[in-house]
């Protein structure tokens, strides 16, 4: 059967969402198709869950200005999921970063984001951080905004479909359609196709053999525990470099724990991401069709022990923190922002009559950027 | 048969200083690598590569491509740094219970002396030497022999090949020092147990002659008898007593003249005098300058060393 629709969004994350019902508001009639058997279970949930306000790209201005903006106006669209009742402390590490506590604060300075400077002997070892500085920046519930988005959906009624479990087979471009064929045989047609499977991005692109975004593929681990001591009141980054980062999980009663040196367990730098722990997974997990790494049967063993002797050779041990889950997912990484660290968001539209459009973006509030294309494309 | 041992739990550390030697790199990190892995949970390890000219960087990535294991982690010096700083880089990335410090890639010990030297630890000794027995060059005896002459230092400094730590012998040393110049003196100064464990040196292992290492072996060799030793402070005490002993025979010899001579004849010993008291004078000043030379370095630098990137080559 053939399903006709104005827009087809693919990737039922944040981003697909947000999409959706931006255009059925416009009072388009939308198909989500969702490999994942329900929204919300790959990216969009497994990250720091960082409402990024800019703290975290000090090399890169361009990036932090971007996050800073939108800040406000994602808080006052999204506060239903939301965390904002714990301090947030940024922390220079005295060796081995690549900015330090004076270049810190200009920076802040310069982005316009708060940043009061506090003892780094009220947190930290001696002489392991030149600076602490508290912040301001919020953590937001992935399981309460897909809650949020789905009630939503429902409510367009007609105009929005969702399919889940759906697996894009073959893309087809004909005369002013895109038709998408999936494995349980149905065809899908629209006038304007949406990417926004974020990992699942270059493979999307290959089928129609579109330049795949220039991307490094991590598989990483976002730790989920329980803070014990002083820890529940605070979330604590320590920048910039090898360092990690400890803060409430949304409206969870648990800390999300991450080290750049121990977060990616793996790496691809293949244009469609290629994993020695896709052996043997044939149907379930390829170069070709990424499948969820937090279902895996070949996922990672923890890397918490190492983790959490990197965030206790700085944190007092008042900030204790103890082991409770992890939570896998694949990130892919412009290989563009090596140098400066910046996460761009990057909209690429590949063609006109019909569109074709990628997005493709690391962080949750830079979602806005999708009106200008959904409105006009 | 298949043992089953209970493995360390403690975290462990091994930082590597690596420096033009890929010959005997490939041997060494395997060996290292498989005891941590066989008696460890959880470790790492981290070559510190001191701007090697060989391909000492392909062997370390090479080594730690293979199979699974310790974590290897490859910290590339941007200049040639010289053993010290480069391991100060090194143990500072590190983040384990216990630091091996590996001065030298080289094997001349049996491998299971490492866990030998971790055993000793446990048994109370923050600091844990292991020394190849009487195989020390002429220079560096001599420098031990001065060094343990001059120095305060209440253990006696030995060539050594790799060592332990435990971590608050590094909070100690970090707290107290703001630059560690020579660790093994900083070690030893420290104020926590000290244990050296010798063993006979394998034959058919030895370091290759580097001239580069050499010179900065000489540089450090000085440096470290100013700074840790009041050798220099003895040599200009003995010098002042010479110049003293010397003005007092120079008056003596004036007061002779004056009586037996004419007093025209007291322009020469003036004019000797004047010019040996400056000679002494100007001693003194190059030793001033060099104690100088090392206060500001000290003081005022605060990077230690600069490094290019660290790389996570297994997870």
């Amino acid at each position: 059967m053939t399903y006709e629709a104005d827009k087809i969004v693919i990737g039922a994350g944040l981003y697909g969402f947000y999409a959706a019902l931006f255009a059925a508001r416009r009072g388009e009639k939308v198909i989500v198709l969702e490999c994942d058997e329900a929204p919300f279970k790959r990216a969009t949930y497994i990250n720091q869950a960082r409402v990024h306000q800019g703290y975290h790209y000090p090399r890169s201005l361009s990036t932090a200005l971007k996050s800073a903006g939108y800040f406000a106006r994602f808080n006052a669209d999204f506060a239903f999921c939301l965390r904002r009742d714990f301090q947030k402390i940024y922390a220079t590490s005295s060796r081995y970063s690549w900015s330090n506590s004076e270049q810190f604060k200009h920076f802040c300075a310069a982005a316009n984001i708060p940043c009061q400077e506090v003892p780094t002997g009220e947190f930290f070892q001696a002489d392991k951080c030149d600076g602490a500085f508290l912040t301001r920046e919020y953590t937001y519930d992935a399981m309460v905004l897909r809650d949020y988005y789905v009630e939503k959906l429902k409510e367009e009624g007609e105009r929005v479909q969702i399919n889940y479990g759906v697996k894009i087979t073959v893309m087809e471009r004909a005369a002013a359609l895109y038709r998408l064929h999936t494995a349980d045989g149905q065809i899908y047609a629209a006038p304007f196709v949406l990417n926004a499977t974020y990992a699942g991005t270059n493979q999307l692109l290959a089928m129609l053999d579109f330049a795949p975004f220039k991307i490094k593929y991590e598989l990483c681990e976002i730790i989920l525990c329980r803070p014990t001591g002083k820890l529940p009141e605070y979330g604590i980054t320590v920048m910039d470099g090898p360092f990690f980062s400890i803060m409430p999980f949304g409206q969870t009663p648990y800390h999300s724990l991450t080290a750049v040196a121990f977060t990616p367990h793996n790496v691809s730098y293949d244009a469609l991401p290629t994993f020695d722990c896709q052996q043997g997974l044939a149907s379930f997990c390829s170069p070709k069709h990424l499948s969820n790494c937090n279902d895996c049967p070949h996922k990672p063993v923890t890397a918490f022990p190492y983790m959490a002797q990197l965030a206790r050779q700085y944190l007092l041990p008042t900030y204790g923190f103890d082991y409770q889950a992890s939570l896998f997912s694949m990130k892919p990484i412009l290989m563009s922002s090596e140098i400066d660290d910046s996460r761009p968001t990057v909209i690429r539209v590949y063609s006109k009559n019909p569109t074709f459009v990628g997005v493709l973006s690391g962080k949750i509030n830079t979602v806005y950027d999708l009106d200008e294309v959904l409105a006009n494309g | 048969m298949v043992e089953t041992r209970e493995k360390e739990t403690n975290f462990v550390s091994a930082v590597i200083y690596i420096h033009n030697s890929a010959a005997a790199l490939r041997e060494f990190l395997t060996a290292v690598r498989e005891v941590l892995g066989e008696n460890f949970a959880h470790g790492e390890i981290i070559c510190v590569d001191d701007a090697s000219q060989d391909e000492s960087r392909e062997v370390i990535r090479a080594v730690a491509k293979k199979g699974d294991g310790i974590g290897v982690s490859l910290l590339s010096m941007s200049h040639y740094h010289g053993v010290e700083a480069a391991m100060n880089a090194g143990v500072d990335l590190s983040i384990g219970d216990f630091v091996f410090e590996f001065d030298s890639a080289l094997l001349d010990f049996p491998p299971e002396l490492i866990m030998t030297v971790y055993r000793r630890s446990l048994d109370g000794y923050d600091i844990v030497n292991a020394a190849p027995q009487g195989k020390n060059r002429l220079s560096s005896g001599l420098f031990y022999w001065l060094f343990d002459k001059f120095s305060h230092v209440s253990y006696h400094l030995t060539t050594e090949r790799f060592r332990i730590l435990s971590r608050r012998v590094i909070n100690r040393v970090a707290s107290m020092n703001k630059a560690i110049p020579y660790r093994k003196a900083v070690y030893a100064g420290c104020g926590f147990p000290m244990d050296n464990i010798f063993y006979e040196a394998r034959p058919g292992h030895t370091a290759a002659e580097d001239t580069e290492e050499n010179s900065y072996r000489q540089r450090l060799a000085v440096d470290a008898m100013l700074l840790f030793t009041d050798v220099g402070a003895k040599i200009s005490a003995y010098m002042t007593g010479l110049m003293m002993m010397v003005a007092v025979l120079t008056a003596v010899y004036a007061l002779i003249t004056y009586v037996e001579r004419s007093p025209v004849a007291g322009w020469t010993s003036t004019t000797l005098f004047l010019s040996f008291a400056f000679f002494c004078l100007f001693g003194l000043l190059t030793l001033i300058a060099k104690y100088l030379q090392l206060i500001v370095r000290l003081v005022f630098q605060r990077q230690h060393y600069s490094f290019i990137g660290i790389e996570k080559l297994t997870k």
